[in-house]
């Protein structure tokens, strides 16, 4: 497996957590580094949900220049989650297992594999970290998750393969970058109409759910800032931050 | 007069109004030129000490204007403040959602009468998974915080009051 050009590569025993370990080198990096660690013990999800780490899984930070504004930032939930769909169908063999629920989860089997993290990071949030976790080995039990989430899933009982988290990192980062290089390139458009073709429930009622509401609708598409659209009984909504529940 | 130069000038007597409460000024007097023949004279005064309650933040604004046509009316004390006129509003970046500390249960990063220094963090705006933290323009102290943990902001929405 080959290694893209320009990005720095960082293989860890052992650290607190990779997003942390982001934050602490953001300011000194010349270039995009992933820094990934073979165990974590402090790993986080967002909003400071715990991230189990029971050893043998994949955990993995990119960190980046802040790329444009916050909006920019933000597209890059995109390109993460059809990098991670690639990597998965490239050491898989199993390409229509997967699906891409808003904004960057990638399901196996309907199930949640991974879980993909953005914060900016450094000096007036001048990095971007994209934190990148993968049950390869394990996954915590459906008690773990909210009532009405799709449930955790592993690589290995989804598919039988074992995969190894240096190999993992090879393929998503390759295929990280081919989707920055694209976004850079050609902006949001092709970015929005592959993750679409991989979209779960396109078509279908789903409901958001935001810190102080929740809406039901059908899932018509993806705006051009990345934003889900549902046709509600009100009307249409584009809806930037909220979980999805299917 | 149009409606947007209408809610322009009326926003920049409050923001004078403001200047005035907070340094604890007597009295104020701008000319502002918007082209030749058309400017607004505004004298703002206050008659009594500084009020104490943070409610009464309309103070006794007397603007004159001249002319052309008569600009009195922007004046209404009692219309409705528009806080992202005030030179100090930190506005979002995006369209997303506020969370004011780093996780549920974590202390606030900021707090009303806290100092700052340019590139702290103020809150997090989210969008698409991705947490944006909103780091303090300049240096200052947190005067008003407009918005609260969990709300939808809209894009160029005032979310402190920085000063």
């Amino acid at each position: 497996m080959s290694w893209p050009a320009g990005y720095g590569r960082r293989v860890l025993d052992e650290v607190d957590s990779t997003m942390t370990e982001a934050a602490r080198v953001a300011d000194a990096l010349a270039g995009p580094e992933w820094i990934m660690a073979r165990r974590q013990s402090a790993a986080r999800g967002r909003r400071g949900r715990p991230w189990r780490d029971p050893g043998g899984n994949f955990a993995a930070t990119l960190v980046m220049r802040t790329p444009g504004g916050p909006g920019q930032a933000a597209l890059r939930s995109f390109t993460t989650a059809l990098a991670l769909r690639e990597a998965f169908a490239a050491l898989t063999h199993a390409p229509e297992a997967l699906a891409l629920k808003w904004p960057n989860d990638v399901l196996v089997n309907g199930g949640k594999a991974a879980g993909i993290l953005l914060e900016t990071v450094g000096a007036r949030g001048g990095s971007l970290a994209i934190g990148v976790g993968v049950n390869l080995i394990s996954a915590p039990g459906a008690d773990a998750v909210e009532p009405g989430a799709v449930p955790p899933v592993s690589l290995l009982a989804e598919t039988g393969l074992r995969i190894e988290p240096e190999a993992m990192l090879d393929a998503l980062a390759t295929a990280f970058a081919a989707w920055e290089d694209r976004l850079v390139t050609y902006g949001f458009a092709p970015v929005r109409t592959a993750w679409l073709s991989h979209a779960a429930r396109l078509g279908e009622v789903v409901t958001a759910r935001l810190p102080q509401d929740r809406i039901e609708g059908i899932f018509e598409t993806v705006d051009e800032s990345g934003a889900i659209v549902l046709k509600t009984a009100q009307g249409r909504r584009a809806i930037a931050a909220a979980d999805i529940f299917f | 007069m149009s409606k947007e130069k209408h809610d322009a000038d009326v926003a920049f007597i409050k923001a004078l109004a403001e200047l005035l409460r907070e340094n604890d000024l007597t009295e104020l007097q701008v000319k502002r030129d918007y082209a030749e023949d058309d400017s607004l004279n505004v004298r703002v005064s206050r008659h009594h000490p500084a009020p104490v309650q943070h409610k009464q933040v309309a103070p006794m604004a007397q603007p004159q204007a001249h002319a052309p046509g008569p600009r009195t009316e922007a004046a209404a004390p009692e219309a409705p403040e528009d806080p992202a006129a005030h030179p100090g509003a930190v506005t979002s970046p995006m369209v997303g959602t506020v969370y004011m500390q780093a996780e549920p249960g974590a202390p606030a990063f900021i707090s009303v009468g806290q100092s700052v220094k340019e590139g702290d963090t103020l809150l997090i705006v989210e969008a698409m998974k991705t947490m944006n933290h909103i780091p303090a323009p300049r240096a200052g102290t947190i005067k008003r915080i407009l918005v609260e943990d969990g709300a939808p902001v809209e894009y160029g929405a005032p979310l402190v009051i920085l000063e």
